[in-house]
């Protein structure tokens, strides 16, 4: 395994109490392997992926419990300096708004170049001739005039793929993508996507694609993992999951969105709000929405069942996975 | 269906454009931002014509010419046969309560500073004659219920509320003069998924408990198929492709409605292998700088030299014409031809046969 | 439609009345994936206006308790000067000229032989005063300009910021000193029109900033399809939401109008000898400040730390009004 984070916890204190993000998470990538986590605001995805990026803020945010392995090394252990050297080199990410993460006031070129003076102590001459090299490598038209423009300059699109050139730089072994092409147009977001994809077969890097849309998972994922009150609730080969869902909130979420080929009276909606962090239900943290829920949702955590049929391994955390299953 | 009747709401030769000038106190105009270039549409009662297209197309701006926010700079919106762009004072106040709106970001389009009845009451304030002032805080409550709320919310701030309930708001605010129409400008697009069913569904039983009128704007295809009778795809400023639901989604003929729902993402890997998918080349131009001829054409694999030089009109296509079948519908393109995009699988009940061409 | 009922129970454990600051949008969601959510209603919350939160914030900060002692305390004593000093601070004996620390003189005297204490007191009257009052004029005068000009734009707009530019250009003590050098008023008044003759473009430029950032806020757009006026839509709407910066600038600048003061007195041009001023004791006092360092150090200490409170209000006020400052 390339990554493996084991039983992750992280809490933030907020005038209302401590909100808790992320209670409990595991999952892993493997080279080569790209795995979706899916959620809405407030699952704890996003901050699953800053923890493991060393770039949560503490404060507000506490890592209460867990480990981040990255080839063996427990990353939470590493000091600040050391856990710098594989920021970066190691393992990079992908924001969503690619026009905040750039810096305004530089060229896309110096900001490129930076990689290579700061990690590899390349001359400015070099690392120009890299970045050209780079922009190239993400299909940028012109690359060699465009290299002198500033962030302002591009167009949605283009400036996710120069934070995609920056990403692959110093051509690390793990992308984390944060909701990637959720800011882009439908048609540009394809484009961003084939990209991705494509750029993570040639290096045979591990990819974490974070995301709130099942669409776009649907495309490029080979598993997911699906996340709700800061834990796994399912976990799942792509297609498996689609086919038939393990946990009675994916059921709900595949149902609930508007399909292209389809044109029904009523969607499925699931019913109620997103938990609270500071007060997060008893038992299973969905059971207020959930169709299926008994006493025992109330009062029991589900723990992450093992629900393998086939030879792909899959985990739901629902006590009637059974019924959600097969019913 | 009341198509046969004259529409409650008709656009004819909408234009918005927005001058870009230079100089700091004498300002001189040196081009244009041409974010509308000539729309035309009508809406029946009780119908929903949704309007899709990528981010800067223009759909938010017809959305705010239609609710009077900014002035066209040609063209005439007629609202029961009258042209409501030249109106002031009175009359378009009176007007207003007949068009509202419901807005994109609801962290954004409630006052954080009012009280949610303060938020919902103020259309009263405005228009007095709609409630007498005793009435208006039951007034209030009962839109609270009907949109899903607990009346007894009436005198929290909108921040006490997530992103949901606060578009709920939104809905309550948009029915409090009893419009009898509503533009959406794309009202679920900042919520969260598993909320954005419930909103829709809202929007569907408002909109026959109030026999209201919908233009519902939004970039998702799917929604806007969910929600629609009739979709208008908008492109650099005007539509390029116009019918009932089924005809756009299951037989498009124009080649830019043809990639943008091919590259709508399917939550569904195996329906996904079966599809082509058709990647634009390139990003949407600058509206300061539409391409001659076919606004499309830059993009456009079809592309030949008389995209060029000739504008498409928005009719139905030649070849189409002497055919009665769901692909004979208004489409801007020289060389509209059909193509199945999305497959024919599931109720489909917007299918009506027809057509001709498979997959691929 | 089952799933549509009005407030089912569920949704009150789902949603709890959450950390409601105006911080709570989708910028910080970006950020923390809103861990504090602000998920909704629990019926045991009461109604928070954004206003409420920040004084709850306020009461809490220790900063704000503090600088609001310090300035209550100064507006009490200028208002009642002789609830703690009992004698005149015009009574002075040269013969007691430069005295240290004694017995119902604890500042000593002063070069002319005044009690330092008493002066001190006293002093702090012009201080809060022209502070005050000059913020008052500042305020009024440059949101009412500068909020007018952002709301409507246009070739007012230009000509009001062409004006402002103009004034920033101006160097405030050389102008103070050319102004107020002819008038011979020894009142505070002229300083108070001095200061809000500089001090309204800079509050006109941030009323005008955040009238324009509040215009374009969804909220205000919604007022206006449902034909509000504009003079609604400038009260209700756009003023309450784009006041906090000026409160807090206006807080800040409080502080150095004291100051600017105190300079003005020293040089001789804001208020003159037998006006109470600690610029004007400063003044005196720098000469002997090798033989009676006490005479300069009482006056100075105390518009330092009346300067200070006002600044650090002001910080405390920002924080508690919009967190993302911080």
């Amino acid at each position: 395994m390339l990554l493996e984070v084991r039983d992750l916890h992280v809490e933030f204190h907020t005038r209302d109490g401590v909100a808790k993000a992320v209670n409990g998470v595991n999952y892993g990538v493997d080279a080569g392997e790209t795995l979706a986590v899916l959620g809405e605001s407030g699952s704890g995805k996003s901050v699953t992926a800053q923890t493991i990026m060393g770039i949560l803020d503490v404060p507000p945010g506490r890592i209460t419990a867990g480990e981040i392995l990255f080839e063996g090394r427990d990353l939470l252990k590493l000091k600040e300096d050391e856990r710098r050297k594989v920021r970066g080199a190691e393992m990079a990410m992908i924001f969503q708004d690619a026009l905040s993460s750039l810096n305004p006031v530089l060229t896309v070129g110096d900001q490129l170049g930076e990689m290579f003076t700061v990690h590899r102590g390349m001359s400015r001459k070099d690392a120009r001739a890299k970045a050209v090299e780079l922009m190239d490598r993400v299909r940028i038209p012109a690359a060699r005039e465009r290299v002198k423009q500033y962030p302002h300059q591009f167009s949605g699109g283009m400036r996710q793929r120069i934070m995609i050139a920056m990403a692959m730089a110093l051509e690390p072994k793990l992308i984390i993508a944060d909701e990637p092409t959720t800011a882009l147009d439908v048609t540009v977001q394809a484009q961003v996507m084939d990209l991705l994809a494509e750029l993570q077969r040639e290096l045979h890097m591990g990819l974490i694609l974070i995301t709130h849309d099942l669409g776009v998972v649907a495309d490029v994922a080979d598993k997911i993992a699906v996340m709700y009150a800061g834990r796994i609730v399912e976990t799942a080969p792509v297609h498996d999951i689609y086919k038939a869902p393990a946990h009675p909130y994916t059921r709900g979420l595949l149902e609930s969105i508007p399909r292209l080929d389809q044109k029904g009276q009523e969607l499925y909606a699931i019913k109620g709000l997103p938990p609270n962090l500071t007060r997060i239900p008893p038992g299973c943290a969905f059971h207020p929405r959930c169709p299926m829920a008994q006493d025992v949702c109330r009062t029991d955590v589900p723990p992450l069942y093992d629900v393998t049929e086939s030879d792909a391994e899959r985990g739901s955390a629902c006590h009637f996975w059974r019924e959600c299953l097969h019913g | 269906m009341a198509e046969t009747t004259e529409p409650i709401l008709e656009v004819r030769g909408l234009v918005k454009h927005y001058p870009l000038t230079s100089g700091i106190l004498f300002k001189k105009q040196v081009g244009a931002v041409k974010a509308v270039d000539g729309v035309d549409f009508e809406l029946a009662r009780g119908e929903t014509l949704g309007i899709v297209g990528e981010s800067g197309c223009g759909k938010s701006t017809v959305a705010k010419m239609l609710v009077n926010l900014e002035k066209p700079t040609a063209g005439e919106i007629r609202y029961k046969g009258e042209d409501i762009t030249r109106l002031s004072g009175k009359a378009l106040k009176a007007v207003r309560r007949n068009i509202q709106m419901v807005f994109q970001d609801p962290y954004t389009s409630l006052n954080p500073r009012m009280t949610v009845g303060d938020i919902i009451g103020e259309a009263y304030d405005i228009h007095p004659e709609v409630a007498p002032k005793g009435d208006r805080r039951r007034r209030v409550q009962q839109l609270l219920d009907v949109v899903g709320l607990n009346p007894e919310y009436i005198n929290r701030y909108p921040h006490q509320f997530s992103g949901g309930q606060r578009q709920r708001i939104g809905i309550a605010r948009g029915l409090a003069l009893r419009p009898e129409i509503i533009v959406a400008d794309e009202p679920v697009s900042a919520l969260d998924v598993s909320v954005q069913a419930q909103v829709i569904n809202l929007m569907g039983r408002l909109q026959d408990e109030f026999d209201l009128s919908y233009i519902f704007i939004a970039h998702d295809l799917s929604i806007v198929r969910h929600i629609s009778d009739r979709v208008g795809v908008m492109y650099l400023g005007r539509i390029v492709e116009t019918g009932r639901d089924a005809e756009i989604y299951d037989h498009p003929t124009h080649p830019y409605t043809q990639a943008l729902l091919s590259a709508v993402p399917v939550p569904d890997p195996q329906a996904r292998e079966h599809r082509e998918r058709i990647i634009l080349a390139g990003d949407v131009p600058s509206p300061t700088n539409i391409p001659s001829g076919c606004r499309f054409r830059t993009r456009c694999w079809k592309a030949r030299e008389r995209c060029a030089l000739e504008v498409p009109a928005l009719a139905v296509p030649a070849e189409f014409r002497s055919v009665s079948g769901p692909a004979a519908h208004d489409s801007a393109c020289h060389f509209a031809e059909e193509k199945q995009v999305v497959p024919p699988e599931g109720e489909g009940e917007g299918e009506s046969g027809g057509g001709g061409s498979g997959p691929g | 439609m089952p799933d549509q009922e009005p407030y089912e129970p569920e949704r009150a454990i789902a949603g709890t009345g959450m950390g409601g600051t105006m911080d709570l949008g989708a910028s910080e969601a970006v950020t923390l994936e809103q861990p504090p959510g602000p998920d909704g209603a629990d019926p045991r919350d009461k109604p928070r206006s954004l206003w409420s939160d920040a004084w709850h914030d306020l009461r809490r900060n220790p900063v704000f308790i503090i600088s609001a002692l310090v300035i209550l305390f100064l507006i009490v004593i200028s208002l009642w000067p002789s609830l703690i000093a009992s004698g005149s601070p015009l009574k002075c004996d040269l013969a007691k000229a430069q005295e240290g620390s004694q017995a119902g003189h604890p500042f000593g005297f002063n070069g002319q032989g005044c009690d330092v204490y008493t002066r001190t007191v006293y002093g702090a009257r012009t201080s809060v005063a022209v502070g005050i009052l000059a913020t008052l004029g500042v305020a009024v005068l440059g949101s009412v300009l500068g909020g007018l000009a952002g709301f409507f734009g246009g070739a007012g707009d230009a000509i009001l910021s062409r004006i402002t530019d103009v004034f920033f250009a101006i160097p405030v003590v050389l102008g103070g000193l050319v102004l107020l050098s002819v008038i011979t008023s020894n009142t505070i008044w002229p300083v108070i029109g001095f200061i809000v003759l500089l001090g309204w473009p800079q509050i006109s430029r941030i009323a005008r900033g955040s009238v324009i950032t509040a215009k374009q806020n969804d909220y205000v757009q919604a007022a206006r399809a449902l034909g509000a006026s504009n003079s609604r839509l400038l009260l209700r709407h756009i003023a309450p939401n784009a006041v906090a910066p000026v409160i807090v600038v206006a807080t800040i600048a409080l502080g150095t109008y004291i100051s600017l003061e105190a300079t003005l007195s020293f040089l001789g041009v804001g208020l003159k000898p037998p006006s109470v001023s600690w610029g004007i004791d400063i003044s005196s006092a720098a000469p002997y400040v090798r033989n009676a360092p006490h005479a300069l150090l009482w006056p100075s200490g105390a518009l330092a730390i009346t300067v200070l409170a006002f600044i650090m209000l002001g910080d405390a006020v920002r924080d508690a009004l919009d967190p993302k400052l911080r």
